[in-house]
């Protein structure tokens, strides 16, 4: 047969150069630490990093919460923000790309906002919402909800004009050629959508909890900065970075999931 | 008969054989025992079904793939790499978007160290050769696809390779700018002389063009099939008698190879 | 191709048929901008006046009065334009340390396997790290004068700075090396000739992203701690309760930040004219 199983390997050094060089990373930042090339005002070791962790896992101070709360607080403020601006947006972006009414009523105001950070808003949450959950949902609600109309928008916009003459064709009213031939060709951006959001919320959450809050991993870090314990913002940025790499994996593979359904 | 004696092989392939290794793990045998030889001037077409190896063929003999088994040769030399007496021609184009027509035909002599003036005169030549004056300055992308496949036809021939290699190089392009293409391919080849060997699974095309067709057969991994002299007269027509005769001759034994 | 229209094609040339009508007037999209507008504008006018979000919303005018107040007047030695200008210089400053590193190392990376497996691991440990996390440390590090926003910016923009140029070069059609090999070049050929002109629309479309990114940053650091800048101005309109000051403070943002990503596009336009057209937008 033409075909057959074979095993190549990588060489071995492409193997051993990625441990090597993370071990490399993690020690020489131990080191500088320790040997005090940098003060440990201004940076914590690594085994001080996990020292505090363990510590928080179950003592609030002096910051007020474990650190399970302060996640907690944190990933609700996300999920209740992207949820409403995946619901919001979406149907937006979906409808702004296929009916000319809806993007002539919507889009001038889109545009004013899109350029706008969403952290700009946190002082107007701050009149209107006060500290408070709310306003932190407001402004990851206004962060998510920019990519996802973008994505939906253009999604709707690559529908293959075929396909559309091709339902004219056959009498299909724009509704039914809406839903039936639009919507399900803007799905791949759409999924594209969901993540690139999720990455945005999360960034913005953290700059929205520095600023605004009494609770959440981004207090945590600007607590450690004023209590000046550096192992506290090291913690902190850890968590919020694997907190970011988990929702990463999970949208990925969800994303397989659907799409996976939809294609083939 | 006296005269085949004298003719000089440029290019010859002597039992290829070329397995690959895909995903990592995945063992393809693609070619086996594949012999071939090329005349000197001779316009050799390579016919075959898709997926039969053809184009790793054309790789190997460009220098760009090696031989899992056997040796091909040039002018008596063995092939280890690409050179510039080698001019190839892909049938996805690949032109350089980011460069004018011009800039994509001077690129060969460019990357061969002659002098701005030289290249710019060289691939003027070519261009009027291929018939695309005026466009110069266009981008790939502003051309049809049969333009593009004639700045990938110039940008072969400005190298002043001594042997071309085309790959389906019409394979793209609808039934009429093909035939067209295919005239005036045998135009350019008639105008500047060169060995030729050009692949395709079109058997009319092969007809039109070639002097003798070299038929692989299909399934992998691929093997050479019989060679046909193509000794009737050009410029052919599909619908000449001699035409249709070989062309019965050429589909009856491949039908029985499958 | 326009892809925000292509959908709508068939539904403009069977629209164009009618004669007009006030049904067309109201499907027009641009008459439908205007009257959008104006209604947002009276809407916000309205519940400003009516104080339905007590007195923390300002009217229109009272956002353009107070505009126009801070052309001619100094805020903390700066006019307007002044801290439009210390936001912008701080952004052009970061963004452009960031690129000058993070596009070379891309190639880098994705030129040679080595390097690639010596820096990718510890860049994946930073990638999902949101660079405004970073402010904290920049401050112990920094302090709160210039280059602590200037290494947020760094470490915001050199993400996808890097990933574009890397991936940028590793989506290359192979067969174009190909190309170049049969035509008689080198290595150093293949890279010069096909890996970076290749490479360039990705690395236009990392520093697009990154712009955004520099944006949100510049603005989180400036509300954290500073002493000019468009965050500063915002700042200040929460502190004193003005919310006239925010709301303009944010319109220029948005003005300033639509700007530079104008002046980003348009470099692409010059640098590459071959681009649009194959990248289909
Ligand atoms: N670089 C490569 N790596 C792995 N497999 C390859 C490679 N090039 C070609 N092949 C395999 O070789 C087979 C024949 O390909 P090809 O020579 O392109 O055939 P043809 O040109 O006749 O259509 C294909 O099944 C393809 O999967
Ligand atoms: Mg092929």
């Amino acid at each position: 047969m033409a075909y057959e199983e074979v095993k190549v390997q990588t060489p071995l050094y492409l193997k051993i150069l990625p441990v090597l060089s993370i071990c490399a990373f993690f020690g020489s930042w131990e080191f500088i630490v320790k040997t005090g090339i940098v003060p440990s005002t201004m940076l914590a070791a690594p085994s001080e990093v996990i020292k505090l962790f363990i510590v928080k896992l179950t003592d609030p101070n002096p910051d007020g919460a474990v650190l399970s709360q302060h996640a907690w607080i944190s990933l609700k403020e996300a999920g209740i923000g992207y949820l409403l601006s995946l619901l919001v947006g979406l149907p937006l972006g979906l409808t702004m790309g296929w009916f000319t009414t809806v993007r002539g009523l919507f889009r001038p105001v889109f545009e004013l906002i899109r350029p706008i950070p969403p952290i700009a808003w946190i002082p107007l949450c701050i009149f209107w919402f006060g500290i408070g959950l709310w306003g932190k949902v407001f402004i990851i609600w206004i962060a998510g909800i920019v990519p996802c109309v973008i994505n939906a928008w253009v999604g709707v916009g690559m529908t293959n004009p075929t396909l559309i003459q091709m339902a004219r064709t056959y009498g299909a009213s724009d509704w039914q050629i809406f839903t039936k031939i639009c919507v399900p060709s803007a799905l791949p951006m759409v999924f594209g959508a969901l993540q690139i959001a999720l990455a945005y919320c999360w960034t913005n959450l953290v700059g929205a909890e520095l600023l605004a809050a009494d609770q959440g991993l981004g207090f945590l870090i600007s607590m450690g900065r004023r209590l000046a314990l550096p192992q506290m913002v090291v913690l902190g940025m850890v968590t919020v970075g694997i907190g970011g790499a988990v929702i990463g994996v999970l949208i990925d593979a969800v994303e397989k999931r659907l799409l996976a359904g939809i294609r083939r | 008969m006296e005269k085949q004696k004298n003719v000089h092989n440029k290019i010859v392939c002597t039992d290829i054989g070329k397995t690959f290794i895909q995903k990592g793990t995945q063992q393809v045998h693609v070619l086996e025992k594949i012999s071939l030889e090329v005349h000197d001037n001779e316009f050799l077409v390579i016919l075959g079904p898709g997926q039969c190896g053809k184009s790793t063929l054309l790789r190997i003999i460009a220098g760009l793939e090696t031989p899992t088994e056997g040796q091909a040769f040039l002018d008596g030399k063995l092939i280890t790499g690409p050179g510039p007496d080698r001019g190839l021609v892909f049938q996805s184009y690949m032109l350089f978007a980011w460069r004018t027509v011009m800039g994509n035909v001077e690129m060969g002599p460019k990357l061969n160290g002659l002098p701005k003036k030289e290249c710019r005169e060289i691939a003027k030549h070519y261009i009027d050769l291929v018939g695309l004056q005026g466009f110069e300055k266009h981008y790939p992308h502003q051309l049809s696809g049969g333009m593009k496949q004639r700045v990938g036809i110039a940008r072969a021939y400005a190298n002043k390779p001594q042997v071309m290699l085309l790959d389906e190089p019409f394979g793209q392009l609808d039934a009429q700018t093909r035939l067209f293409m295919e005239k005036e391919t045998e135009r350019i080849w008639q105008t500047e002389k060169r060995t030729v060997v050009f692949v395709t699974n079109n058997i009319d095309e092969a007809l039109i063009l070639g002097d003798r067709i070299a038929t692989m057969t299909g399934k992998l991994p691929g093997k050479m099939g019989p060679v046909y002299k193509v000794d009737f007269e050009r410029p052919r027509e599909p619908t000449d008698m001699e035409f249709l005769k070989l062309r019965h001759q050429i589909t009856e034994a491949s039908e029985l190879v499958l | 191709m326009d892809t925000q229209s292509v959908a709508n094609e068939v539904i403009k040339s069977t629209r164009e048929k009618q004669a007009f009508s006030i049904i067309a007037l109201i499907r027009n999209e641009y008459f439908l901008y205007l009257v959008s507008s104006a209604a947002f504008v009276l809407l916000w006018h309205w519940v400003a006046k009516e104080q339905i979000l007590g007195k923390s919303l300002a009217t229109p005018y009272d956002v353009v009065k107070e505009l126009g107040r801070l052309m001619t007047i100094k805020l903390a030695g700066k006019n307007l334009f002044g801290h439009a200008w210390a936001s912008t210089q701080r952004i052009l400053i970061g963004f452009s340390l960031a690129a000058v590193v993070a596009i070379p190392l891309g190639l880098f990376m994705a030129l040679n396997r080595t390097v690639n497996a010596i820096v990718k691991p510890v860049f994946d440990l930073f990638k999902p790290m949101p660079p405004i996390a970073w402010i904290s440390i920049a401050i112990l590090w920094f302090g709160i004068g210039e280059p602590s926003k200037v290494f947020i910016i760094v470490i915001g923009t050199f993400v996808p700075c890097l990933l574009n140029s890397y991936n940028g070069i590793r989506l290359i059609e192979p067969e174009l090396y190909d190309v170049i090999r049969s035509l008689g070049g080198n290595r150093r050929h293949e890279i010069l000739q096909v890996s970076f002109p290749a490479a360039f629309p990705a690395i236009f479309a990392g520093l697009q992203i990154s712009l955004s990114i520099a944006w949100t940053c510049v603005l989180a650091a400036e509300l954290v701690s500073a002493r000019s800048g468009l965050g500063w101005i915002i700042v200040q309109g929460m502190k004193l309760t003005k919310p006239e000051l925010v709301i303009g403070g944010m319109l220029i943002i948005a003005l300033v930040a639509w700007l530079t990503t104008l002046l980003v596009s348009g470099l692409e336009r010059v640098l590459c004219p071959w681009k649009r057209h194959i990248e289909g937008l």
